[in-house]
């Protein structure tokens, strides 16, 4: 059987009464690693499941997974996620090809940044569509993201926006080489995201519905006891410290209900 | 000794239009060193008495010892032209007034093939060329070749015949005869200048004609030159007609018959050609009566030629008397410099034309107007053509042209890599020019500063520079174009120390071994071999002893030489080709297909090339290639290194984003060009179409990680399924030798998968020409082996030429290219066997 657990957003003891029952139970349990991080660490976690963890990257998990996939067959295996398994787009590629290789599988869901962000006091229904903003090098400066962003804008949609997260991801020489070297782990604050945004904002031809005095909302660390959260407009969310990682920010509709107008306005 | 000084010269710098910046170029063996020696006499750099023997420009050891020129040597001369030669010069850009003076810049340059690249580094600095023949074997392989690219680089020529001596001494040659001789040397020669330019270019006229002066005589063994302007002037009192008029009647169908005085335009019975009349005859009266010892004859002659012996040269006969009496008479040194003065080009004019061929950047900047008009005032501009050792080991002269401003010891510039792009700090440097120096062929002096139209060396700036770049100090300037070479890097060996502590100290000498050649490449292979790749047998030999000797300082082990080989397909992908990325949410459909024929040279040779307007190349790929327009508009990009004859062409329609994945891409096509997927040898010759691509909706799941490795995965596909073939590199051989020996070559040719395309004799000498085409693969050894088949009689000259399908599939077990491909990869490292297509294609 293979397991996919989500651990939650805060710290170790945020995982499911199911899922760690498995995880004492399994043959194998692997830690995925790139997608998103427990701020705790993998020490903690192997303490408090009382099991040792097999960290996977994303070479692991994207393309060596059918290894253990095949594994599974026989033994019980688990992957945990951080927040919940299928929150990031790339696992679900993992179910389809298990069920390739004929193996079961089995789901243990948890909290996630998708729902975790509604303690800002901006109600989930109202969230349009997610994007996540990559971290821009010299040649690459996609802004596709913008488009959306202004997408669910217009349509009096709140913008949830993930932040790039690199943990052991190659470097642009090394990607048309055999040697792989990879970079320094690295995490985008909401201070980076609002910089990118801001420069969209003033390289566009013309004035858009947002624009660097529209309300932004950074949260960071969500789900753990000394989350922050902050509101003000994007201009000066450049120069807003929320400390150590994992950062999100959301953009608001223009039009907020009084409600959310009244819970947001203890961020400010 | 020397009759000049820095301080003049110096001065001389500044009066451009009497500047004359030429290089001297040639067939292996037909005696440039040589007659360069004349005109170093001339400036009194060496005894006269000892010209034709030294070899001045031959700097090195090894040069001296196989007689045989390495590396392009530069030597900056003075001279002075008499006044009634220097009406002879009309055009005001070509002559300051009152100044007699000339500063000639030289760079004497190697005849062997396997050095052109050091030609096309002389040929870029300069803006007339010395064309030298030997007037026995005639225009040869490497006369054309050279010729061939000082048309290309605008660059002017002029014709010497050398060897006149031999042909007089040995061969016996009447007069008759020795005139057709000539005469077919120049057709030649006209002929290929006709075939790359023509008279209403922008050089203006091309052509060398004797008749104008811009032909030479002689013999730079025996140190004498004549053009028919020393003639004329000869005649002209006796004959009471202008100069140039009977210059004009000197040469061609032009006939003279001493009893009725009268000149005719066809041959009879009694009249006589008037240049084996009034050149040849006094010339052979001279020979005869020397070398048969005739005392009395000689006597009158020297009194008739106005020749009186010295005191110390008076007991001479024979080839030394000979040799005296002619180069007193008929001086090279004085030849050479008119020809060189009155009909190369100064910098002024030179450069209002080359500036176009010169500068990337637009054609009305300030960089560009200071070329243009060869503005000393104007911001410097400097092209660095090539590196030339110092006696500091390991340091370099960055050894170039000043095109426009001026070069200054002190002075803060931007060095520009060729890799640098303008608004861009790749490449770039900001520094200052320790010293500026004057290259004087062995030795070199320090100069204040050296204004445009000039060449020097630079100290300090080879740091900055692997082997060229351009040096300025306009914020704005683009680079000068970089120069094309007419060989390739297609002979590669792999060198180790023997000592494998030495490893740091043999990486290093690597590297100034890269900067010391202008072709040479040293390339770090990821499985850790270093290799050497050179032009030919040759160009290695000499890298590699220069490399132990010079540049590394250690013993080294090297591999036996391999050819490097090209992958391409031979059909278009049976399949469209999917692969998924590794998160699997983007999906790239393509396909490979072969170019047509002449494309791939099209791009070697820069008729289509990645700068051009898109719109322009579109319509000449259409016209000439017939590929469809709006395709041949959305050429992504060329490969490997940007510029390679590989092409990617984006076909799909309505792909939304997909100019955010367009530079990942790019970058996976580089990598596959580069490393093709049989052997990891470059791509050649191949097409890939962009047909669909299905990407993630969020930007952070299809950057460069996702993409680039499946780019290359499917191009890899793409090529598997295209029926893949390797090409090889094919020399152009041509081998001179008499026609007993003619059969031992063909047993040789066959032997070595080769095939002969010509065969033809010498017109007038009992010669043969044999020309063939040899895989470059089959060529190690050669020359001894044909040396030892024919008795010694038969010499090679190879030049690359082009690549060829080497004949079989292989992905068939037992194939020649099945082996070449299992040898490269396990000399590389890589797997045995094939490639295997399921690692590549993924399903739907």
């Amino acid at each position: 059987m293979f397991y996919l657990i989500g651990l939650g957003l805060g710290d170790a003891k945020d995982i499911t009464v199911k899922g760690l029952e498995i995880i004492q139970k399994c043959d194998k349990v692997l830690l995925e690693g790139y997608t998103s991080i427990l701020t705790v660490g993998k020490e903690i976690l192997e303490k408090f499941y009382g099991r040792p963890l097999i960290v996977a990257d994303r070479e692991l998990c994207e393309s060596n997974i059918d290894d253990i996939l095949k594994e599974a067959k026989e033994k019980d295996i688990a992957l945990l996620v951080v927040g919940d398994p299928l929150g990031a787009t790339t696992h679900t590629d993992m179910l389809l090809r298990a069920k390739e290789f004929e193996v079961e599988t089995q789901i243990v869901h948890n909290a996630s940044i998708m729902n975790a962000v509604s303690c800002c006091g901006l109600q989930l229904y109202n969230f349009g569509e997610t994007v996540s903003i990559p971290y821009w090098t010299d040649s690459w400066k996609p802004d596709s993201f913008f488009d959306k962003i202004l997408g669910n804008y217009k349509r009096n949609l709140h913008t949830l926006c993930l932040l790039d997260i690199k943990v052991k991801e190659p470097t642009e020489e090394s990607l048309t080489k055999k040697i792989r070297q990879y970079m320094e782990p690295k995490f985008m604050s909401v201070k980076e995201a609002a910089r990118q945004i801001v420069q969209i904002i003033n390289n566009l031809p013309e004035k858009t519905d947002i624009a660097v005095d529209s309300l932004a909302i950074g949260l960071s660390r969500v789900g753990s006891l000394d989350q922050k959260i902050m509101a003000t407009t994007l201009e000066d969310m450049q120069q807003v410290e929320l400390g150590p990682p994992l950062h999100s920010l959301v953009i608001p509709a223009p039009n907020l209900h009084p409600l959310e107008l009244d819970y947001l306005a203890q961020y400010r | 000794m020397v009759n000049f000084t820095v301080d003049e010269i110096r001065g001389m710098m500044d009066k451009k239009r009497n500047i004359r910046n030429m290089s001297v170029i040639a067939h292996v063996d037909h005696g440039k060193s040589t007659l360069t020696d004349s005109l170093v006499s001339k400036a009194g750099i060496i005894a006269g008495a000892r010209a034709g023997e030294t070899r001045f420009t031959d700097t090195r050891k090894d040069e001296q010892d196989r007689c045989i020129t390495i590396k392009s040597t530069a030597i900056s001369m003075y001279f002075e032209l008499e006044e009634k030669d220097l009406v002879f010069i009309t055009n005001p850009d070509q002559r300051e007034k009152s100044e007699k003076g000339f500063l000639i810049n030289l760079i004497d340059s190697p005849g062997h093939v396997d050095f052109s690249s050091e030609v096309t580094a002389a040929l870029r600095v300069t803006d007339g060329a010395l064309v030298v023949v030997d007037c026995v074997s005639g225009v040869c392989v490497q006369t054309e070749t050279v010729l061939r690219q000082a048309i290309a680089e605008r660059i002017k020529p002029i014709l010497f015949m050398n060897k006149m001596d031999r042909a007089l001494l040995e061969l016996q040659l009447e007069s008759e005869e020795l005139y057709q001789t000539f005469q077919r040397i120049v057709e030649n020669v006209n002929v290929i200048i006709a075939t790359y330019s023509d008279d209403s270019g922008p050089m203006g006229e091309v052509r060398v004609d004797p008749s104008k002066g811009s032909v030479g005589f002689g013999s730079g063994l025996h140190g004498w030159a004549f053009t028919l302007k020393q003639f004329a002037e000869m005649y002209a009192d006796k004959f009471k007609i202008d100069l140039v008029k009977l210059m004009n009647r000197l040469w061609g169908e032009n006939f003279f018959n001493a009893n009725t005085k009268k000149w005719a335009k066809q041959r009879d019975n009694d009249n006589k050609r008037s240049f084996c009349m009034y050149v040849l005859d006094p010339i052979y009266k001279v020979f005869s009566a020397i070398m048969n010892f005739r005392k009395e004859e000689i006597e009158s002659l020297l009194k008739k030629i106005g020749v009186t012996l010295k005191h110390e040269d008076a007991d001479k006969d024979g080839k030394a008397l000979l040799k005296v009496v002619m180069r007193t008479w008929l001086p090279a040194g004085e030849a050479l410099l008119q020809m060189i003065a009155i009909h190369l080009p100064s910098p002024v004019v030179a450069q209002k034309y080359r500036m176009e061929m010169l500068y990337e950047g637009p054609h009305d900047d300030e960089a560009a107007i200071g070329i243009k008009t060869c503005d000393p005032e104007a911001p410097l501009m400097m092209y660095v053509s090539k590196m030339v050792p110092t006696s500091d080991k390991g340091r370099f002269y960055a050894f170039g042209r000043v095109f426009s401003g001026k070069v200054v010891t002190g002075q803060k510039a931007r060095i520009m890599g060729p890799n640098f792009t303008p608004g861009k700090r790749e490449d770039l440097y900001e520094k200052t020019i320790q010293r500026t120096i004057l290259m004087m062929g062995r030795y070199v002096e320090a100069i204040e500063d050296v204004p445009s139209g000039n060449i020097c060396g630079l100290v300090g700036v080879d740091q900055f520079l692997v082997k060229t770049g351009t040096i300025t100090t306009f914020k704005n300037a683009h680079n000068m174009k970089v120069m094309k070479f007419s060989v390739s890097p297609v002979v590669r060996v792999a060198v180790e120390p023997k000592n494998p502590a030495d490893l740091p100290k043999l990486v290093e000498g690597l590297k100034r071994l890269a900067k010391s050649d202008p072709m040479v490449q040293c390339i770090n292979e990821e499985s850790g071999e270093h290799i050497v790749a050179g032009a030919g047998e040759l160009h290695l030999e000499i890298c590699l002893k220069d490399l132990e000797e010079d540049h590394a300082c250690i013993p080294i082990k090297k591999s036996d030489p391999v050819v490097s080989y090209r992958e391409t397909v031979s059909e278009e992908s049976d399949q469209m080709c999917l692969s998924k990325s590794p998160n699997k949410h983007n999906r790239l459909f393509m396909r490979a297909a072969p170019m047509p024929d002449g494309l791939p040279e099209d791009i070697d040779e820069g008729k289509v090339n990645p700068r051009d307007d898109f719109k322009t190349r579109a319509r000449y790929l259409c016209d000439k290639f017939e590929y469809d327009i709006t395709e041949a508009r959305k050429i992504w990009c060329f490969g490997p290194e940007g510029t390679g004859p590989n092409i990617l062409v984006d076909c799909s329609k309505g792909v939304q984003y997909l100019n955010e994945i367009k530079d990942s891409v790019v970058a996976g096509f580089q990598w596959a060009a580069k490393e093709g997927v049989m052997a990891e040898e470059n791509l050649r010759g191949v097409r890939f179409n962009i047909y669909d691509v299905t990407l993630h909706t969020d930007a952070i799941h299809r950057g460069g990680g996702q993409i680039i490795p499946t780019t290359r995965r499917c191009l890899y596909a793409c090529l598997l399924t295209a029926a893949p073939r390797l090409m090889e590199p094919v020399y152009l051989c041509e081998i001179q030798c008499p026609e007993v020996a003619v059969g031992g070559i063909y047993g040789v040719l066959n032997r070595r998968r080769g095939h002969v395309f010509e065969e033809s004799q010498v017109a007038g000498t009992p010669m043969f020409v044999v020309k063939a085409y040899l895989p470059v693969n089959e060529s190690f050894g050669f020359t001894a082996d044909l040396r030892s088949n024919t008795g010694g009689q038969a010499f090679p000259q190879c030049v690359f030429d082009h690549w060829q399908i080497l004949p079989g599939d292989p992905c068939e077990a037992g194939t020649k290219p099945y082996n070449v491909v299992q040898e490269t990869r396990k000399r590389k490292g890589l797997k045995d066997g094939l490639p295997d297509l399921t690692q590549y294609l993924d399903k739907l």
